[in-house]
């Protein structure tokens, strides 16, 4: 590596420890972190709620399944006993 | 509150309030509100989209106005409730699952390769930690297996694997933690939330009142196998107190004026008159929960039997993976087998089936405190029954008060009424309501009551020692004679009752003639129980040796020992054991206590005292028995699902290791097999059993 190049890596690490960290820590960036922080929480907060949803759906959508079957096999009970009475009439 | 139907099929509503969302309390308020409706069979309320779900079998148009008009600013639940409230860990739960999930897919899609591995090489760290730790107690353990597999992967630069195998991991792990969590807090809520009523003294008088009505500086009277409903000080009296339910302490200790006590804990011994220093609400849950959570209970032997089995076969694929190594110079194929590990599977599936079974007995109204006992009861030859309370009715009744000292049977009978009232026995109850029936009023005709266990009670009338109580008691104990010239009623006395023994200053006043019938079904369950496989059911009863011959008969019971003491049963059970039986005791009172814990498996009837209920390893909630019939088919079909899972973990397993070692499976299906086998093994292990 040539003079100059490593001149520019030892410039950037010195600015980075002096006046980057403090940018980083500054009251502003930690602004920055919590309104980020928020939307991230917000989002799972979404995601869970979205997941809530399935949830409620699925379990809707089982439940009417199982209705369907019942009472189909309601039905065809029924017409088991219709017909046995006729047979046997 | 305004609502609108987002689902409807006949029998099951689901509406959404107007609100954006409920939180913990409101949510809690609200389904204990819709629980308590009429007609409602089941209520689930999902806080985070204010929408409930309601089953229910009564007028939809009632069910409809109802919810109109739930109002939540005025809606209130009993604190107890709340306290027991177990929404806001399901939820935590919940959040930590799916959390869990969508960041491991999406750290796949969207992070960039470099962040990606520097994770994986983080968490990795964790699980070599962990694995490490385990060296220095010199056992092989299911950490290091996992260690050494996701250490492999890493250094092979396959971090897709070890990405995987963490995630899998940690899944089972929080599902493990939140099953356990889950079950121990249930089985917490169907223990706390249980005394109701309390004798609360004003003045000169006591009186029997809600448990929601009392108030801080009260005085409540706490009695022999009576639960301390609240904390606080006694002020007057001295008992035995047993505090198990706090410390864990099975020694009664003393306690006396001045000295404090805490709620959920019971009086062995003696009486104390308590003032309230903490009303409902007093953390009784949480007692609990630290209870349940303190003691061995939950430890079953079949469960640990798996347990230390699988960490005796971490060497066998510890070796196995070696030679796999070895023999194939493939670092993925030694690391499949590393995958493929028993452990992990009976870890999952063991206390899953156990907690499942509990949660599933807990359906049935059947509190089990460990899986220990349902072991107990699938093993069990003998069972032991108590008969009054138990076998019979908990309802006996007076027939006939025969009296022998010349007084009016009335009097006799208000007489020993009021002498009665004070004690959580089944015919103590009876002597009460036919005071009752025939509109006996008896205030405090008495001084101080003394109960001695299992024989009966001795107190003042009017400056005369009074007495009432078994044959043995009041005949051989205290040496009461009978008047002249009664001799001969007294022979007369017809037989089939139970009879109630009252004297007055040495002398036999009267005698009670209580019947007390079998419950209905008993006879069934006795035979089911006999069916099941229970080879010995052995009857023991205080009573008189006719009355229990009789019943004994009528129920097809095998043995029959009558006018038994407490230690007499608790001395059976011992015996029993010695010989080699498994034996499960059922009994309500106080007096079965010893018995009950002597026994493998002790269980309660609901009905019986409180005492009781505390030392019994199972309880039982309702009247009849054929849940003792249901209990045993439960704990029966439990263990053979532990053996079942048990041979198909390692048939499968072993079977995916031979596979891959074979090189017929790559690495990749062979971990995906054994990660689908132990999921789908563990979903099965929570479905119903019965």
């Amino acid at each position: 590596m040539d003079w100059g190049k490593r001149c520019g890596i030892f410039a950037a690490g010195l600015l980075f420890g002096t006046a980057g960290v403090r940018i980083l820590v500054s009251r502003d960036a930690k602004k920055l972190y919590a309104h980020c922080t928020a939307a991230v929480l917000r989002a799972k907060d979404a995601l869970m709620d979205q997941a809530t949803v399935l949830q409620e759906n699925c379990t809707d959508i089982y439940e009417e399944a199982k209705a369907i079957n019942e009472e189909r096999e309601a039905q065809e009970a029924a017409e088991e006993i219709e017909e046995e009475a006729e047979t046997a009439a | 509150m305004k609502a609108i139907i987002r689902h409807e099929i006949p029998g099951r509503l689901r509406v959404h309030f107007a609100r954006r969302r409920l939180s913990f309390r409101e949510a809690d308020t609200l389904h204990y509100h819709l629980a308590n409706l009429p007609g409602v069979e089941s209520v689930q309320v999902y806080e985070r989209t204010a929408d409930a779900v309601i089953r229910y079998s009564c007028d939809r148009g009632a069910l409809l106005a109802a919810i109109r008009s739930y109002d939540p600013a005025q809606a209130k639940a009993p604190p107890e409730v709340l306290e027991a409230s177990g929404r806001a860990q399901q939820a935590a739960y919940r959040e930590r699952i799916i959390a869990s999930v969508v960041l491991h897919f999406g750290k796949r899609l969207l992070l960039p390769g470099p962040v990606r591995r520097l994770l994986t090489w983080g968490r990795a760290l964790r699980f070599l930690w962990r694995g490490l730790r385990t060296i220095p107690q010199r056992r092989l353990r299911v950490e290091l297996l996992d260690a050494t597999a996701i250490g492999a992967s890493v250094l092979s630069r396959d971090h897709g694997t070890a990405d995987s195998v963490m995630f899998l991991l940690d899944v089972g792990d929080t599902l493990e933690e939140w099953t356990h969590k889950k079950s121990v807090s249930d089985l917490a809520r169907q223990m706390s939330l249980h005394v109701s009523r309390v004798w609360r003294i004003s003045g000169d008088t006591e009186a029997l009142v809600d448990a929601g009505e009392i108030r801080e500086g009260d005085l409540v009277m706490v009695r022999v196998g009576s639960l301390i409903p609240f904390d606080g000080v006694v002020a007057r009296g001295e008992a035995m107190v047993n505090q198990a339910s706090m410390t864990g302490e099975p020694i009664p200790v003393r306690r006396s004026a001045g000295k404090s006590v805490f709620a959920g804990t019971v009086v062995e011994e003696g009486e104390l008159v308590v003032r309230v220093t903490k009303v409902s609400g007093s953390g009784r849950f949480d007692k609990i929960v630290h209870m349940i959570e303190e003691s061995e209970k939950l430890k079953s032997n079949a469960e640990s039997k798996a347990e230390t089995l699988a960490d005796r076969l971490v060497p066998y694929t510890l070796a196995g993976a070696a030679l796999t190594w070895l023999l194939t110079r493939d670092v993925r194929k030694a690391v499949a087998v590393l995958m493929v590990d028993y452990s992990c599977a009976l870890k999952l599936a063991m206390p899953i089936s156990v907690l499942s079974a509990i949660r599933e007995a807990g359906s049935h109204h059947i509190t089990v405190k460990g899986g220990r006992f349902l072991e107990a009861v699938a093993e069990a030859d003998t069972i032991v029954f108590d008969k009054t309370g138990t076998l019979t009715k908990a309802q006996p009744a007076v027939r006939e008060v025969i009296s022998f000292n010349g007084a009016d049977a009335r009097e006799l009978l208000r007489e020993a009424a009021c002498l009665e009232e004070h004690f959580p026995h089944s015919i103590a109850n009876a002597v009460v309501r036919a005071a009752a029936e025939q509109d006996l009023q008896h205030e405090e005709l008495h001084a101080e009551v003394e109960y001695i266990v299992a024989h009966g009670i001795a107190s003042t009338i009017a400056g005369k020692r009074a007495l009432i109580g078994s044959r043995h008691f009041i005949f051989e104990d205290e040496g009461v004679e009978i008047p002249e010239g009664e001799r001969e009623r007294f022979e007369a006395i017809p037989e089939g009752y139970s009879p109630l023994y009252y004297a007055k200053d040495g002398q036999l006043a009267a005698v009670l003639l209580i019947e007390d019938p079998v419950k209905e079904g008993a006879a069934r369950a006795i035979e089911a129980l006999h069916r099941e496989g229970v080879a010995r059911i052995v009857m023991m009863t205080g009573d008189s040796e006719g009355t229990a011959q009789r019943i004994a008969a009528s129920l097809g019971i095998d043995e029959v020992h009558a006018e038994v003491l407490p230690e007499d049963k608790a001395r059976f059970v011992q015996l029993a054991k010695r010989e080699g039986a498994r034996v499960i005791m059922v009994g309500d009172g106080i007096n079965d206590s010893p018995a009950l814990s002597a026994a493998d498996a002790g269980v309660a009837i609901s009905s019986g005292a409180e005492l009781a209920r505390q030392i019994a390893d199972i309880t039982v909630g309702r009247d009849d028995l054929e849940a003792i019939v249901a209990l045993r088919r439960l704990s029966e079909l439990l263990m053979r699902r532990i053996h079942f899972n048990y041979r198909m973990i390692v048939g499968v397993n072993t079977a995916l290791i031979l596979l891959s070692m074979a090189g017929i499976l790559p690495p990749a299906t062979s971990a995906l097999l054994h990660n689908a086998s132990t999921l789908a093994l563990g979903l099965k292990s929570t479905t119903k059993l019965l």
